[in-house]
């Protein structure tokens, strides 16, 4: 059977207003807008005076940010100010890159991400990762989707079977393949691609699943269905997605952080950021005017 | 079609304050009109009324087309909104002024027309609330909209004033009392004008702040 996520209970909901399609426990317009992501939700990801550089270059310069648990938190900015680098250090990714090097804090439910003696197998089974471009393994559709767990533990036909189709229907794909399983993953569009590599991600039983573009690459409908897809996954992972995409981030995410020449300018409820950004920075960003 | 957001907005903004500048001078025409009860100005007030409903239209239409086309958010779509309420209570506040006129060609051609000066006092202090409301919204000045938002209690006061004046006259010779209701009628449509300028300066808060003032918010 599929481990259910780790993640602690939602709270319940403490604010009377949402905005449609968003989840009621993010802090409305009125209440939004501190540097810090949430005040009444569970806090996911925390990071403090967070830091990074690719040798003498610093690439973030002291974040800090509350990663809501179980909602979707988007990272926007223009090319290059550092929010994918931000990512990958989430799932400690960085770590391949020999120059990379990071100082502050970014705890995962209180555990150290930057601590070395952290075990990154079992970190990127708990944060899950999703691509700007589908990477299918070569393989069928049901060891795309069996890969990660056979890894982590042995479990008996019956039980990979059940965890293959549940997370294939997480991933909202499991009635266009459930009848080819064994067909190549290589023959699905793009965005059943991508779907499926959600499947493959969320099989671990993921708390934190990051995207970084996953629809740059796909047409309107299949991203209609990776979005639609994000909002119903949303109550059971946390999810940051990074996107240039601005009605894309104002349609999917609770929660919104501009990051720009490697700091974060403002992060706060997704409505304020695209209603009444409190920097000036973020509202020409938002608005077209740079970037 | 493309659609330079940045530009056409602007455009919106200009267009908007101009529609503005039209109705300020068709309420100064009602003040000459109640003042003077000038038939022929009025029947001018009345005629260009369908100019004013052509501008809102447009404006109304370009808003449309930039929420569906131009994907706005933060300031300009907090302005677009706005401009689509504004410019509807722009036409109303117009339509009060062609209301003001007929009843006033009514008066004046029956031949009973009389006022007391509480109701020009009223008329100037609403066109005082328009001018300042529109100079808030050019300058996105919080400030002068909530003064604008005082300023009508102002005018509400007036207006009790030319209730009881009314009341008077039809005691006084009752059969005036089809001119006393026209009366009656415009005092009510220029405390109304008061009201909408009232909805332009809240409009205008949101417009700066983001924030809904209305209906008695503070």
């Amino acid at each position: 059977m599929q481990s259910e996520p780790t993640t602690p209970p939602k709270p319940a909901s403490t604010q009377s207003s949402f905005a449609p399609g968003h989840r009621a426990d993010v802090p409305s317009l009125a209440g939004a807008g501190s540097g810090h992501a949430t005040t009444s939700m569970q806090t996911a990801i925390t990071v403090r005076g967070f830091s990074s550089w690719y040798g003498e270059f610093q690439a973030l310069k002291g974040l800090d940010l509350d990663i809501p648990a179980r909602h979707v938190t988007a990272f926007i900015g223009p090319s290059g100010c550092g929010k994918s680098t931000f990512l990958r250090w989430i799932n400690r990714m960085n770590d391949t890159i020999s120059s990379a090097r990071a100082e502050g804090k970014l705890d995962l439910h209180g555990e150290d991400l930057l601590n070395r003696t952290l075990d990154v197998v079992d970190l990127r089974r708990r944060v899950g990762m999703v691509f700007q471009k589908p990477n299918p393994f070569p393989k069928s559709i049901y060891d795309n989707v069996a890969f990660g767990p056979r890894l982590h533990k042995t479990y008996s036909r019956a039980e990979l079977d059940e965890l293959v189709e549940q997370s294939l229907r997480q991933a909202s794909i499991w009635n266009e393949v459930k009848d080819r399983l064994h067909a190549s993953a290589l023959s699905l569009s793009g965005g059943q691609q991508q779907r499926l590599c959600i499947a493959r991600a969320i099989a671990v039983g993921p708390e934190v699943l990051l995207m970084d573009e996953p629809c740059s690459a796909l047409d309107p409908k299949s991203t209609l269905a990776i979005e639609e897809l994000i909002e119903s996954l949303a109550d059971r992972y946390t999810i940051v997605i990074v996107t240039h995409n601005m009605q894309q981030a104002a349609r999917v995410s609770d929660q919104t952080a501009f990051f720009f020449e490697g700091r974060l300018i403002e992060s706060g409820n997704t409505e304020m950021i695209f209603t009444k950004p409190r920097n000036k920075q973020t509202e020409d960003y938002v608005t077209g005017r740079f970037g | 079609m493309s659609v330079n957001l940045q530009s056409r907005v602007i455009n919106l903004r200009r267009n908007l304050l101009a529609l503005g500048a039209l109705v300020e001078q068709r309420v100064s025409s009602v003040i000459e009109v109640i003042r003077d009860g000038d038939v022929e100005l009025a029947r001018q007030v009345r005629a260009g009324d369908a100019e004013i409903d052509q501008m809102q239209l447009e404006l109304e239409a370009e808003c449309m087309r930039l929420l569906a086309l131009g994907s706005p958010v933060a300031s300009d779509l907090r302005l677009i909104l706005t401009a689509m309420r504004v410019s509807n209570e722009l036409e109303r506040i117009a339509d009060m002024c062609k209301g003001i006129s007929k009843r006033v060609i009514r008066m004046v051609e029956s031949g009973s027309y009389r006022y007391p000066p509480a109701l020009v006092q009223m008329a100037e202090a609403a066109l005082s609330m328009l001018r300042d409301v529109l100079v808030a919204f050019s300058n996105e000045d919080i400030k002068l909209c909530l003064e604008v938002r005082r300023a009508d209690t102002y005018v509400d006061n007036l207006n009790r004033e030319v209730v009881a004046w009314t009341r008077a006259w039809i005691e006084q010779d009752v059969e005036k009392s089809g001119a006393a209701i026209e009366l009656l009628a415009i005092g009510q449509r220029v405390e109304r004008l008061a009201d909408i300028v009232t909805a332009i300066a809240e409009d205008t808060v949101f417009l700066v702040e983001g924030r809904l003032v209305r209906h008695g918010a503070e």
